[in-house]
């Protein structure tokens, strides 16, 4: 029952699509998100990705973030094995209800604080695939989810600007407690 | 004083006639325990009485049968074995109580209780014996009266079948003792200890040299040396467990009482040859002894198989004893003895703790493969620590009581190296590096027998059931256990009167040994080594304390969260997946294979012959071979049938034939009567 309360007891925010569209300079981005994370985690970020029954082209775009061009373990962010590692969840697909324990389990096993990203249409709200028998229709339906992140898929230049976005926001706020 | 003995003795035949008496009513089945109890009781108050007097206490009731005397001899040695029996059947019989009332419904336990008390009876007997018929009489009670408590279950073939082998190896045991005690007749005109002791030494040497061999092989046999051991894992596994903790931890230390008395006292100044038997015998039988139990999954075989083991660390004892006893060294013989004795008291304590937990654990569990087990210390948390006291004891491990004996055996044992002879320095080394590697093997078996039995997840539906045993099950456990701790943590005072016992043998009569104690240390060879129990014990628990207290001040503030294992998010985490038993033994296995000669097949059954692309299901077996049963006892079984059939064709069942024997056994008779 906790789940589902916090489910709607957790603000969700949609990144905007103007802000994804405004930057398009990696190397100015780049260097933001470098400095937001040394400065909020210490410079390393771990990232954990759930596969939810994605059409795979989420995944392409998210594992066009190491190669050669974007490089981003530079800033310390990593994708690791296990979501006991990971301060981020990284959700893509609209939930088979297949996945549904699975990703409730790997939730229950990412340790607090955690921040949950859903990325693509289709984990917003089921995408292509909305209203299916076989999908629940986007990942807030089944574990709460902090951001989402739009796009069908989202290139890895847009992931990369929500990415310095969300933890604009994680900065602001935790600059608001200090006050 | 004696006659607190003989009380003793008499409260047990009483406890045995009432126990028949109130058959038939199973409420009352306690009354036999309860008098078992109390003679062993008395019989404790005895022992330790005779061992703090020193006296030697002979008394001798002559019978109408020729050479046949009821001779009573307790000297401080058979005390202390008369210490060892009644200390573990005070809590076996406590035990006892609660644990024969899951068998009341099927089993008549007033015959239990009956020979229960016998058999107790039979082994304070055997230890005072001091005239061969009559220790002979009394031999065959304790071997019978434990075979009837063998085959108690006597509705399940299997353990039929266990009693047959423990009553054809206890028998053939019997008839070397006989032969070798006919042949002391032949020579020395008696069947009094005595009068052997005073005679022997005029025994010709051939004689005494069959004499010898056939001791170490009748008393052996029952001690459970190697290859004579294979009565030991099935009757102990067939007997409740009480009865297998009794017959583990005492019975088999009657063989190496007698070996003891004989060597040592009956028959001094041995050879030097039968110390090098003894040690090799030792050596052999321990690290097979627990590479057998490495590859057994029942529970009270693989306890079985360890007395094997700890049998041969006696012997170890025993034997450099007889060696340095050869070569005029007394002084290192002495200490090697009580190594021998100390190893012994211990072996009975913590055997006869970890039987008795095994019990509990199969009276919740109903079944002796461990690999149904699981999860248990949980469910069980007293059974599980008095368990664990127990095989930290047995694998040598300080500060309990086997470290302390097993550290006296490696010194004594290097002391032999330390001598001159490359032949003895030789024996002394394989001895020594035999019981090292034995140590390790132990702990490894025990590593597993804890660890599948206790920790992980509960592997059957049985096992999740299981619930804490009675408060009495949990005293007689938690004594036994509270006795392996003090045992060696005051081993210094156990040692010094374990020392007095060996010095009041007539071998040693004024000699001094190379072992001392000088307040609470004890110290080998003026100063060569020495072992502090008290001081290890207390740095133990301030390093155990220090590093609880350590964790709880760092993790004070830390919040703790309890989840599930992280299993990749599939949900079916199983039982099935932990490490199991035969996993975790099968790399030693493979690495003895020499030893085990382990045996694989793979069953595949396919859904289509044709195409062999889908099985069906597939089977694995994987098994060892049992080299003695294999090598020896097969083909021992299979040539006496072979003769025994040739043997038959005489027998034609025609009167004439019969006739013609007769005229040629006469013929034969008078040509054999003229020459």
């Amino acid at each position: 029952m906790s789940l589902y309360s916090k489910i709607l007891s957790v603000p969700l925010t949609l990144v905007p699509r103007k802000i994804i569209n405004q930057q398009n300079d990696v190397t100015i981005v780049q260097k933001g998100i470098e400095k937001k994370i040394k400065k909020l985690f210490g410079g390393s970020l771990a990232i954990r990705e759930v596969d939810t029954g994605s059409t795979n082209a989420c995944e392409q775009e998210l594992m066009a973030l190491t190669n050669t061009y974007y490089d981003i373990e530079r800033f310390g962010i990593h994708f690791v094995a296990s979501p006991r590692h990971a301060d981020m969840l990284m959700v893509t697909g609209p939930v088979s209800r297949n996945m549904a324990e699975a990703l409730k389990k790997t939730y229950e096993a990412t340790p607090d604080p955690k921040i949950v990203v859903a990325v693509g249409d289709d984990a917003i709200d089921g995408g292509i695939f909305k209203g299916s028998y076989a999908v629940l229709d986007g990942v807030h339906n089944v574990i709460p989810v902090n951001f989402q992140i739009p796009g069908d898929p989202p290139s890895a230049m847009t992931i990369l600007s929500s990415l310095l976005y969300i933890l604009n926001i994680i900065d602001d706020k935790s600059d608001q407690k200090k006050q | 004083m004696q006659n607190l003995f003989f009380t003793s003795l008499l409260v047990l035949t009483g406890g045995s006639i009432i126990s028949l008496i109130v058959q038939r009513d199973t409420k009352l089945s306690y009354v036999s325990s309860v008098f078992s109890m109390f003679g062993s009781l008395l019989a404790l108050i005895f022992s330790i009485g005779a061992l703090i007097t020193q006296s030697t206490l002979t008394t001798t009731l002559p019978t109408s049968f020729p050479m046949f005397n009821i001779s009573l001899h307790i000297d401080p040695l058979a005390a202390f074995f008369i210490l060892i029996v009644s200390l573990i059947a005070l809590p076996a019989s406590l035990y006892g109580i609660v644990y024969m009332k899951q068998y009341a419904i099927e089993y008549n336990l007033g015959v239990f209780g009956f020979f229960y008390n016998i058999f107790l009876i039979s082994l304070l007997l055997v230890i005072t014996a001091h005239n061969a018929l009559y220790f002979l009489f009394v031999w065959e009670i304790m071997s019978l009266s434990s075979l009837f408590l063998v085959i108690f279950e006597n509705k399940k073939l299997q353990i039929i079948k266990s009693g047959f082998i423990y009553f054809i190896m206890t028998h053939a045991a019997t008839a070397f003792i006989l032969l070798s005690f006919l042949l002391l007749f032949q020579f020395t005109g008696s069947f009094d200890f005595e009068t052997i002791k005073q005679h022997f030494a005029s025994i010709p040497f051939v004689i005494q040299t069959i004499i010898f061999l056939c001791m170490i092989i009748g008393f052996g046999t029952k001690a459970g040396i190697v290859p004579f051991h294979i009565w030991l894992p099935w009757a102990h596994s067939a007997a409740p467990s009480h009865v297998s903790s009794l017959m583990s931890g005492v019975m088999i230390k009657i063989g190496i009482f007698m070996l003891f008395k004989m060597f040592l006292d009956i028959l001094p100044q041995t050879p030097l040859w039968l110390g090098y038997v003894v040690l090799i015998i030792g050596a052999v039988s321990s690290i097979l002894g627990v590479l057998y139990a490495l590859s057994e999954h029942d529970i009270k075989r693989l306890l079985a198989y360890h007395s094997i083991e700890n049998i041969g660390i006696i012997l170890l004892g025993l034997g450099s004893g007889l060696i340095f006893i050869a070569l005029k060294q007394p002084s290192l013989a002495m200490l090697a003895i009580t190594a021998g004795l100390f190893h012994t008291l211990n072996h009975a304590v913590f055997k006869s703790l970890l039987f008795l937990g095994a019990g509990s654990v199969i009276s919740q569990t109903h079944t002796r493969n461990i690999e149904e087990y699981g999860g248990l210390i949980k469910l069980m948390p007293y059974t599980a620590i008095f368990f664990l006291v127990g095989a930290v004891a047995i694998s040598g491990l300080p500060p309990f009581n086997g470290f302390v004996s097993e550290w006296l055996t490696f010194q004594s044992l290097f002391s032999g190296i330390a001598t001159s002879s490359i032949l003895i320095k030789s024996i002394f080394i394989f001895g020594a590096a035999c019981l090292t590697f034995t140590g390790g093997l132990a702990a490894a078996c025990f590593v597993k027998a804890f660890g599948i039995t206790f920790l992980a997840r509960s592997r059957s539906i049985e096992s999740e059931k299981a619930t804490e045993v009675s408060p009495l099950l949990l005293i007689s456990m938690g004594t036994l256990a509270v006795l392996c701790l003090t045992l060696g943590v005051f081993s210094f005072f156990v040692i010094t009167n374990i020392q007095l016992i060996v010095k009041s043998l007539s071998l040693f009569a004024s000699k001094t040994s190379s072992l001392s104690s000088t307040g609470i240390s004890l110290q080998v060879n003026q100063n060569v080594a020495h072992l502090n129990m008290p001081v290890i014990f207390l740095v133990m628990a301030v390093f155990i304390a220090l590093s609880f207290g350590l964790v709880y001040i760092v993790s004070r503030k830390q919040k703790v969260v309890l989840r599930t294992v992280w299993d990749c998010g599939f949900n079916a985490l199983s039982p099935k997946m932990e490490i199991t038993a035969t996993g975790f033994s099968r790399t030693l296995i493979l690495i003895f294979r020499g030893i085990f000669q382990p045996s694989k097949q793979h069953e595949i059954e396919y859904v289509d012959a044709d195409i062999r692309y889908f099985s069906k299901s597939k089977t694995v077996t994987l098994g060892i071979v049992n080299i003695y049963e294999a090598y020896l006892y097969y083909p021992l079984h299979n040539g006496l049938s072979i003769i025994s059939k040739q043997i038959r064709k005489i027998q034609s069942g025609n009167v004439n034939q019969y006739l013609l024997y007769i005229f040629i056994l006469l013929l034969g008779l008078l040509i054999f009567a003229r020459y």
